[in-house]
């Protein structure tokens, strides 16, 4: 895999994140395919080996397309969601990026970790931490996410008010 | 009543119909909690579909216990606590499986599905062969009962069984749990998330409170997908209504037109529409498919929304911490595309990252977080709404109000006081 890609790739994320950290949803929202999967399934506690994300009707975080990601960053702004008013502070942290399959440049196949920190009104402190499986398409307007599977590495996890 | 044995009674005025903050933010009212509602109330511990062959387990808690739900060689459902008998470790650190022997990982005794010790390392030489393996098996949850698929725990071998315990609360269940000849199956996993706040204000809100839904999930009504209009609904009294049920048994049910919906699911709701008139009364079919939200006193509540049915137990965590454990229930024929719309729906809405649920967290947490002040602590909460319009009716149980009220919502706390004063009962 070239180094060129994998550092134009590792951009964009880092771009992603801006656009997260400085509450641009909008324009991040714009990053999506516009058939997009943004998809986290749940942990569970099993024999070594034995934990299948693809299993079928394995429950779901959440299991999003392009339109209930939209329900998500409108109701953001609609000044009445009250787990994220007063908004929280948040930072995203991106690393260990990885190109694990080309199709040419067309759409490949990037992992990586992340943490974000996420601090509310008055609340604890929460981190959450795991990796992402994406896949991106290169189009005439730039990189497009097409699909996200995201590992959470919590057996309890917080409430996700933030995009990871 | 012992002297030594604190009554807080006090705490909740059954008169004045209020309730003291002290109950949500004291270690004191929590531990009395643990011993005097938890030892002997019915828990929900599994689904039957999570261990359906012999040797199938699936680990949960009851209140604070760790427990081992087992399905034994000759077919049982079994619940024994989570614990060696030796140090106390768990045997089972698993979610679920199938398998003979639990193995204490610590000094490795080990235990059969039917909870007898069965193997104890050098039992020769060390213990002489003298250790009375038949009287060091797992502690057994003395009664296990399940109603519609629900399996629920107690740990008081004297206590009323489940059926009359959930009373009329058992007639609402059934809208959801038999409204199809197949019955429902859990799907896999389980959305497993921690929340600031005291179990008790998840499941009062389950239990009855309609009324927080204009003002804590604005938001949703402001993107359309609240409720609009009318808030007493389309239909008060008839489809629109809360239910005080006894025992501290609370359900609410709204009937919101649900938009056009994807084909699949319209024809998996008129196979559903056509058996319920089958495996319900006609007062029950009439009610099928609006939204239903209830609880089982104390800690399990169910929400059916968007065809989707989520059983989640509130695991109390200290005075305000609240583990949620939500496992997904699915009609046991449904499509794989029904399946996954319905998988999808839950987690969009009722979960750790729900539109609606986020906002509950939120609301749940601040009151344990700040609420415990000393002067703040002097003045109690207001349960007032609606006592003494709610009206029993000929086609339903249990006392019956149009939203908005709290009639069902102070009914769970006139069984927690009064489990509160009475001593616990033995248990295992």
């Amino acid at each position: 895999m070239s180094t060129a890609l994998l550092q134009e790739l590792h951009g964009v994320l880092v771009d992603e994140y801006w656009l997260l950290d400085n509450d641009q949803l909008e324009d991040w929202l714009a990053l999506m395919d516009t058939d997009i999967r943004y998809w986290a399934p749940v942990r569970r506690d099993l024999d070594r080996g034995r934990e299948d994300f693809s299993q079928p009707h394995l429950l779901t975080h959440f299991d999003e397309d392009r339109t209930t990601m939209g329900l998500r960053v409108a109701r953001l702004r609609t000044g009445s969601a009250h787990a994220e008013e007063p908004p929280s502070r948040v930072r995203h942290f991106v690393s260990n990026v990885r190109i694990l399959e080309a199709d040419g440049v067309a759409r490949v196949r990037v992992t990586s970790n992340f943490m974000v920190f996420r601090s509310r009104s008055g609340r604890e402190e929460t981190l959450f931490v795991g990796a992402r499986h994406d896949w991106w398409r290169r189009t005439d307007a730039g990189w497009r996410l097409h699909e996200r599977m995201i590992v959470f590495d919590h057996d309890l996890i917080d409430n996700i008010t933030v995009f990871v | 009543m012992p002297a030594a044995m604190e009554d807080f009674s006090d705490l909740v005025d059954v008169d004045r119909c209020t309730v003291s903050p002290r109950v949500f933010t004291r270690d004191d009212v929590y531990r009395a909690e643990q011993a005097r509602i938890f030892t002997r109330s019915w828990l929900y511990v599994a689904h039957e579909s999570q261990v359906p062959e012999p040797h199938d387990y699936l680990t949960a808690f009851m209140g604070e216990e760790p427990v081992l739900i087992t399905r034994d060689a000759d077919g049982r459902i079994r619940v024994f606590l989570n614990s060696c008998r030796h140090r106390g470790m768990r045997v089972c650190r698993l979610d679920h499986g199938n398998q003979k022997l639990f193995v204490c990982p610590y000094h490795g005794w080990s235990y059969d599905s039917s909870g007898r010790l069965r193997g104890v390392p050098q039992l020769e030489t060390a213990y002489y062969n003298e250790l009375e393996r038949e009287k060091w098996g797992l502690i057994e949850v003395p009664r296990v009962e399940s109603f519609r698929g629900l399996v629920f725990a107690n740990f008081d071998a004297q206590a009323e069984s489940l059926a009359d315990h959930l009373g009329a609360m058992g007639w609402y269940l059934d809208i959801v749990l038999n409204r199809s000849r197949a019955g429902m199956v859990a799907m896999p996993g389980c959305h497993r998330w921690r929340l600031e706040g005291n179990w008790k204000l998840a499941a009062e809100q389950f239990g009855g409170d309609n009324y927080h839904t204009g003002a804590l999930h604005r938001s949703m009504i402001q993107i359309g997908l609240g409720p609009q209009g009318d808030y007493r609904g389309e239909h008060p009294w008839v489809r629109d209504f809360e239910v005080k049920c006894g025992n501290g048994h609370g359900w609410i049910n709204f009937d919101v037109d649900m938009g056009e919906l994807p084909p699949a699911q319209a024809a998996h709701f008129e196979q559903i529409r056509a058996q319920a008139r089958e495996t319900l009364s006609p007062a029950q079919a009439d009610l099928i498919l609006t939204i239903h939200v209830g609880t089982v006193f104390p800690n399990v509540s169910i929400i059916a929304f968007m065809g989707f049915t989520s059983v989640r137990v509130w695991q109390p965590r200290g005075a305000r911490g609240i583990d949620v454990w939500s496992y997904g229930l699915i009609e046991r024929d449904a499509s794989p595309e029904v399946v996954e719309i319905t998988r999808k729906m839950m987690g969009l809405t009722f979960s750790a990252s729900g539109i609606f649920e986020q906002d509950d967290g939120v609301a749940w947490g601040d009151i344990a977080g700040f609420q415990g002040g000393v002067v703040r602590s002097r003045y109690p909460f207001n349960y007032q709404m609606g006592h003494g319009h709610g009206r029993t009716m000929p086609d339903k149980p249990g006392l019956i109000h149009p939203p908005s009220t709290e009639i069902g919502v102070f009914g769970f706390y006139e069984r927690w006081r009064e489990l509160m004063a009475t001593e616990p009962p033995d248990t295992p």
